[in-house]
């Protein structure tokens, strides 16, 4: 450790300044827009007004519904997904776990691009549904939540697999084999043993997932349409159409809320677990 | 064959399916011959891959996201750099703090860091587009060198470094030819990951965007409202092919996972 003050000031005040002067100071002027009375005193109007519309109070719920459905689903297909590969010799694990990162490497637009092909009227859901008789007209899938949540399930779902590779593969490996020896049966097995040695693993990939899909903008800008809002493409609406800049800020305080309660829980989980590695 | 052992194949072929079909299917639509984007295929063509070379707007933006995503993560390298080796070799007070400040970026969305930014720096002082989407993917992009290169930090002795400097190097020529040597692959690794950060960002553009100045993602975006034909799933897939090309040489080469 140097001593040098004065030398590490001038090391680390050039990036600080930066970010405090692009991103601290606008981000926080533009956060108190929706705190202000138009003769600059502190109000609450604006988050009044923003809830007491019908259709914004929609947005939000729809959000968080969306946001916690991706994230509850994920879990259980992440469970089965990373039970699958760690289960696996390790080549196949290593092999299958890059397949499973694969897409993150995908811009997002391509990735949700291929939805239209897929969901769009002549898509193959529909062509396979009249195929089968399900169906004798073309369904409507775009431009729906079903579409969005099928959008962002597939764009978050890697970041929960590979979180909970990494906490079945942390949890003693004769955990599940005594539990069975004792006489639990697969049921118990899980909600007994694996979920509570994995919990952090799932608050981790569970955090991600749900402030991705809270904050996420391509998938409903595109899947979702101009109807079928959420509340990043709501903010869009309100400064390009409405140039509602007071009703921006207040979704952009609730969006910076939300995903900040999510961090702290994150971090909360995390330092938690170090406690208990380093009493070990 | 009992129930037990269809599980593991089955799950993972779902599972796959799901992850990685859509790219697959958007790479067969590229090599369409038909007008419209539409699967399977009608015929075989490299029309629309070659079309993707003569849109105008496509190869603008693609200039902009390439300029924006090697030279934001060029700026961001030189004020991360120094940033980092201050905060893991020296004692500093309020170290957590400038922490905090630099990697608050990551946590809020790039849409309302977008708006922020058009409304409190671009408009009163008239910075220009180019300027703007410049300063925004470097601030984006500075949490990640931060992190990255501080983590490579940590990872590297910092006796040899001390024991440098009492055999007569200087703290500059310490840092240059002990230090930099040494972390390396944790720059270029932090480098890696600002590029496709930055190259794939779109909320963060969505205002700061201006007329016939734009990133690819975004410009990509308000072509498929247009029109609807293969050129942009021609282009998803060979934007596709170069990143995963570029992450696999980092890791073939550099061992990429080990920073990120």
């Amino acid at each position: 450790m140097f001593q040098n003050r004065a030398e590490a000031l001038a090391l680390v005040l050039p990036a600080a300044l930066f970010a405090a002067a692009v991103f601290l100071v606008p981000v926080v002027i533009l956060l108190s827009d929706g705190f202000r009375d138009p003769t600059g005193g502190f109000s609450l109007a604006a988050y009044i007004e923003f809830f007491s519309s019908p259709l914004n109070q929609a947005v939000f719920l729809r959000t968080l519904k969306l946001g916690a459905m991706v994230t509850v689903v994920s879990a259980v297909i992440g469970y089965a997904a990373a039970f699958a590969i760690v289960g696996l010799t390790p080549t196949m694990k290593g092999r299958m776990t890059g397949l499973v990162v694969l897409p993150l490497m995908i811009s997002p637009v391509a990735r949700t691009y291929a939805w239209i092909v897929i969901l769009g009227r002549t898509g193959i859901v529909n062509q396979a549904f009249q195929a089968l008789g399900i169906s004798d007209a073309p369904l409507r899938i775009l431009f729906s939540e079903t579409a969005i949540f099928i959008g962002l399930l597939q764009l978050f779902l890697p970041l929960m697999v590979i979180s909970l590779i990494s906490a079945l593969e942390n949890m003693p490996k004769d955990a599940v084999p005594a539990a069975r020896v004792l006489g639990a049966n697969w049921f118990q097995v899980f909600w007994k043993v694996i979920l509570p040695l994995t919990r952090e693993g799932l608050v981790i990939g569970g955090t991600l997932v749900f402030t991705g899909s809270l904050t996420a903008y391509i998938t409903p800008a595109i899947l979702g349409g101009s109807k079928v809002l959420m509340l990043e493409t709501l903010m869009y609406q309100q400064v390009s159409v409405a140039n509602n800049f007071v009703a921006a800020s207040v979704i952009a305080f609730i969006l910076i809320v939300m995903s900040f309660a999510a961090n702290i829980l994150l971090k909360r989980v995390a330092t938690a677990r170090n406690k208990v590695r380093s009493a070990k | 064959m009992n129930a037990r052992s269809l599980f593991i194949p089955a799950t993972l072929f779902l599972v796959l399916a799901f992850l990685i079909g859509p790219f697959l299917i958007i790479v067969a639509a590229s090599f369409s011959a038909g007008e419209t984007l539409a699967f399977p295929p009608q015929g075989f063509s490299l029309r629309w891959i070659a079309k993707v070379f003569t849109v105008d707007s496509f190869r603008a933006s693609f200039a902009m996201s390439m300029f924006l995503a090697v030279g934001g993560t060029a700026a961001a390298l030189v004020l991360g750099i120094p940033a980092s080796y201050a905060l893991s070799r020296y004692r500093l007070p309020g170290a957590e703090i400038v922490r905090t400040i630099v990697s608050l970026p990551i946590i809020v969305p790039g849409i309302i860091v977008g708006l922020a930014l058009l409304r409190y720096v671009v408009v009163p002082f008239g910075v220009g587009i180019t300027p703007a989407l410049f300063l925004a993917h470097t601030a984006l992009i500075l949490p990640y060198a931060v992190r990255v290169v501080s983590a490579s930090l940590d990872n590297l002795r910092s006796d040899i470094e001390e024991a440098a400097v009492l055999l007569g190097s200087s703290r500059m020529g310490a840092f240059f030819r002990v230090v930099m040597p040494n972390i390396k692959g944790g720059i270029l690794s932090a480098f890696i990951l600002g590029f496709v950060t930055s190259f794939n960002q779109v909320p963060v553009s969505l205002f700061l965007s201006g007329p016939g100045v734009r990133t690819l993602p975004v410009d990509m975006i308000a072509y498929m409202e247009i029109v609807f034909d293969p050129s942009v799933a021609a282009l998803s897939s060979l934007l596709a092919f170069l990143s995963i090309g570029i992450v696999f040489a980092a890791e073939r080469f550099l061992g990429f996972s080990r920073y990120v």
